[in-house]
């Protein structure tokens, strides 16, 4: 079980952090190319939102959260269809966590690695804590933040060490 | 396990075969929200917004597939995504052919499906016809009847 990588996308496509902590597991690619990784990811994650073959039927609209009191005179909307949320291929398995605020979180495993999605949670974590609350952060910008690194880095260490 | 849709494309990008087996009542959502949900006047014919749709589909597999050969090697491939509502499945013959298919998420991989259809639906009715064209342009020779038949029995089996 091993965690290769792991990749922050701001919610304008930019990418913010980028770390990779298994040698040998992905090729290695120049920053140049993890920008253009980023962007492509950004249009494609729109992209396959659109492609849901499956449309929400008008009796569904009203079903859901009618248990709830007072909830009957808001307008109920469909639930949003996700994007990509798990991208199989033959040598490793990326999971996407898009956060409520568009920034997108890509962990890159080997293809055996189980609760993927209890970990990328965990970084979100991390990155609410440290990077969030840093005040010297700038929203959107590139991510350099020691404590945020350091715990991300002894965390993923933790998993691959297993 | 649910399949929603099957598509084929050539070497030139083009889709030449697309075939969908969504039931009426989800394919088309009265009276007026659109594939993307959002209300919008039905201007443009279904078959359009079908061809649209493959093109969108072929964008994705094209850019996905990049990406994973960039980052896991030129050996590797691009085998599956899944969003919260569907999974898209994807094989790539050695001749740059690539079938591609939209099940519900709950569905196993359909990789060894995909290459059924190739060998056994593909080769057997198109490629070994010899009425049908080395290129394939706007779907003809595709879309001959043993191929459509025996697709549609192959999916529905599976179903």
């Amino acid at each position: 079980m091993t965690v290769f990588a792991l990749i922050i996308i701001n919610k304008a496509g930019g990418l913010i952090y980028n770390r990779t902590f298994h040698e040998g597991g992905l090729n290695k690619i120049s920053t140049n190319d993890y920008l253009v990784l980023a962007g492509t990811f950004h249009g494609v994650h729109a992209i396959t939102t659109r492609l849901n073959p499956v449309k929400n039927a008008p009796g569904d609209r009203t079903s859901t959260p009618s248990s709830v009191p007072g909830a009957a005179n808001i307008v109920n909307r469909p639930e949003p269809s996700s994007g990509l949320e798990v991208l199989e291929s033959e040598n490793f398995r990326l999971q996407c966590f898009n956060t409520m605020t568009g920034t997108k979180f890509l962990l890159f495993t080997d293809t055996t690695q189980a609760n993927v999605d209890v970990t990328i949670r965990r970084v979100y974590e991390m990155y609410s804590d440290y990077v969030m609350k840093n005040p010297f952060y700038q929203l959107e910008m590139p991510i350099r933040c020691d404590m945020f690194d350091r715990k991300l880095l002894s965390y993923i260490r933790e998993i691959n060490n297993r | 396990m649910v399949i929603y849709s099957f598509y084929i494309f050539d070497r030139h990008t083009e889709c030449i075969y697309s075939k969908s087996w969504l039931p009426p009542s989800l394919s088309e959502a009265p009276p007026n929200p659109t594939p993307d949900g959002h209300p919008r006047p039905d201007r443009r014919s279904k078959a359009a917004r079908a061809g649209d749709d493959a093109k969108l589909i072929f964008g994705t597999v094209f850019s996905l597939r990049n990406m994973v050969r960039k980052l896991g090697g030129d050996d590797d491939a691009f085998i599956s995504y899944r969003t919260g509502q569907y999974k898209l499945h994807y094989y790539e013959t050695v001749s740059n052919l690539r079938f591609v298919m939209l099940t519900d998420t709950a569905s196993p991989s359909m990789r060894n499906v995909l290459h059924q259809i190739y060998i056994n639906l593909w080769v057997e009715y198109v490629v070994k016809n010899p009425l049908s064209p080395v290129e394939h342009k706007g779907g003809e020779g595709v879309k001959n009847e043993l191929f459509e038949l025996g697709l549609d029995q192959f999916i529905r089996g599976l179903m």
